[in-house]
């Protein structure tokens, strides 16, 4: 406790520094769960029983040395991953809490799953015989869930940034007379490739978990369908306060005020080519351009204060640009 | 984009219900396209939620659009027509009314009026 309070001063304050905090609670998550399995070692069998499948008792096996460590590497790998995206694309809030969330989810998702499988084997003399732990995968997903979720509220959201200089422009303007309000809604769709490709990520990935009997690989599963869902759908809006982009399932969402709008532009955007994939994206140029990137062409580019660049694809982005730059105008005659 | 002008003597709602008939006239409203949530649009736009309401309803009454439940608001009207002759005789109506100083409000007026 007191070293996660002085470690929260040294490091807290700065970007990196929060994200090196998550991967050290992720990390020490784990850690502890596999100091817990190896103290146990004397009182469970060798090998211990890692998969089981449908009702019946278990049908994969491994000694307790090789299940801690195949856990523990995947484990600092997927930290290593998660952390990098912080750090590297962590310029705004949205995408260190996902890394945050991320780290602290997935030292507690496999430490859950370490404990929780060997928990029911101690004393038993043969792995054979324990029993199916079908609560284990609930609980390491929805436990460590909870814990993510707090991580991530606790990133501080960024600071309040009012662009101090003129809107560039980027995207001509909206033609309003003063005191006419306007405002401009368009809705994007998740492109079917990414739906076709996530299906098969998933048959893949369970078929991977049954042909490998690794049933860790059963909560990623899950985890793709949960994040599919989130971004099916969004409603981009463009309005006075400025732009709010909002999945159909009311999370994720994002606001970016009309007074921190420094351009508003047109690019054409390729998922898979500039961010990596669809959905909730950090660029994988290092750009920090942090993006909802749905489907393959037109976006909305949003250049923002300190460095931020927000992209959302969507049709009829030149329209919601022009009127963006009208309204980050506004904002700026309003203050002064 | 929708645009809402408080100063126009022109009612809220009907200013709402104008674009739309507009939109879908020239064909930027796609048959099938589906219009924002009333809510959203009033959250947007700064005006009360039945405003926006309104506007459907009118809209609906007209045949433009269809209102179904869970499934939003959604254009109904189509059209193919070749809107030319109306807009040559719209630049020459345009003119006599800005040489007789005439509002955009009180032609539009008058246009409705003569089209009873």
């Amino acid at each position: 406790m007191t070293t996660g309070i002085l470690l929260h001063r040294r490091l807290g304050h700065t970007y990196a520094g929060q994200v090196a905090i998550s991967a050290l609670c992720g990390l020490s998550l784990l850690g502890a769960a596999a100091g817990l399995a190896l103290s146990w070692r004397d009182s469970l069998p060798d090998p211990v029983a890692t998969h089981w499948s449908g009702g019946g008792g278990p049908d994969g096996f491994m000694s307790l040395g090789a299940f801690v460590t195949a856990l523990v590497v995947t484990g600092v790998l997927l930290v290593a991953l998660f952390s990098a995206i912080g750090v590297f694309g962590g310029r705004t809030a949205s995408a260190r809490r996902l890394s945050v969330g991320l780290n602290v989810w997935i030292g507690g998702f496999l430490g859950t799953v370490l404990t929780g499988s060997l928990w029911a084997q101690r004393g038993l003399a043969d792995a054979a015989q324990a029993l199916t732990p079908g609560w284990v995968l609930v609980a390491a997903v929805v436990g460590p869930g909870v814990l993510a979720l707090v991580a991530a509220m606790l990133v501080p959201a960024d600071p309040r940034q009012p662009a101090t200089g003129p809107v560039v422009s980027g995207a001509g303007r909206a033609d309003l007379a003063p005191g006419e309000r306007a405002a401009w809604i368009g809705r994007s769709t998740v492109a079917r490739t990414a739906v076709v490709i996530e299906v098969a990520v998933v048959l893949a990935t369970l078929a991977a978990a049954v042909l490998s009997r690794t049933w860790v690989l059963l909560g990623v599963s899950v985890l793709v369908v949960l994040l599919t869902l989130t971004i099916a759908a969004v409603t981009v809006r463009v309005d006075a306060s400025g732009l709010t982009v909002r999945s159909a399932l009311g999370l994720p969402r994002t606001h970016i005020p009309a007074d921190e709008v420094v351009r508003a532009s047109v690019a054409t955007v390729n998922p898979l080519g500039d961010f990596g994939g669809w959905g909730w994206r950090v660029a994988v140029d290092g750009s920090g351009r942090t993006g909802m990137v749905l489907r393959r062409g037109e976006a909305l580019v949003v250049e923002r204060t300190a460095g931020r660049t927000f992209v959302v694809t969507v049709g009829g982005a030149a329209e919601a640009a022009a009127l963006l730059t009208t309204m980050a105008e506004r904002a700026r005659q309003e203050e002064g | 984009m929708f645009r809402i002008d408080p100063s126009s003597d022109e009612p809220l709602f009907e200013q709402l219900v104008a674009q739309v008939r507009v939109g879908v006239a020239k064909g930027h409203l796609a048959h099938g396209e589906r219009l924002p949530a009333a809510r959203e649009l009033a959250e947007a736009l700064d005006v009360n939620v039945h405003t926006v309401l309104k506007a459907y309803q009118v809209l609906r009454d007209e045949g433009l659009v269809d209102l179904r439940r869970g499934r939003g608001t959604v254009v109904t009207g189509r059209t193919e027509q070749d809107l030319s002759a109306v807009e040559r005789a719209m630049a020459e109506l345009i003119r006599a009314a800005r040489a007789a100083h005439l509002s955009p409000d009180a032609t539009a007026t008058l246009v409705k009026e003569a089209m009873r």
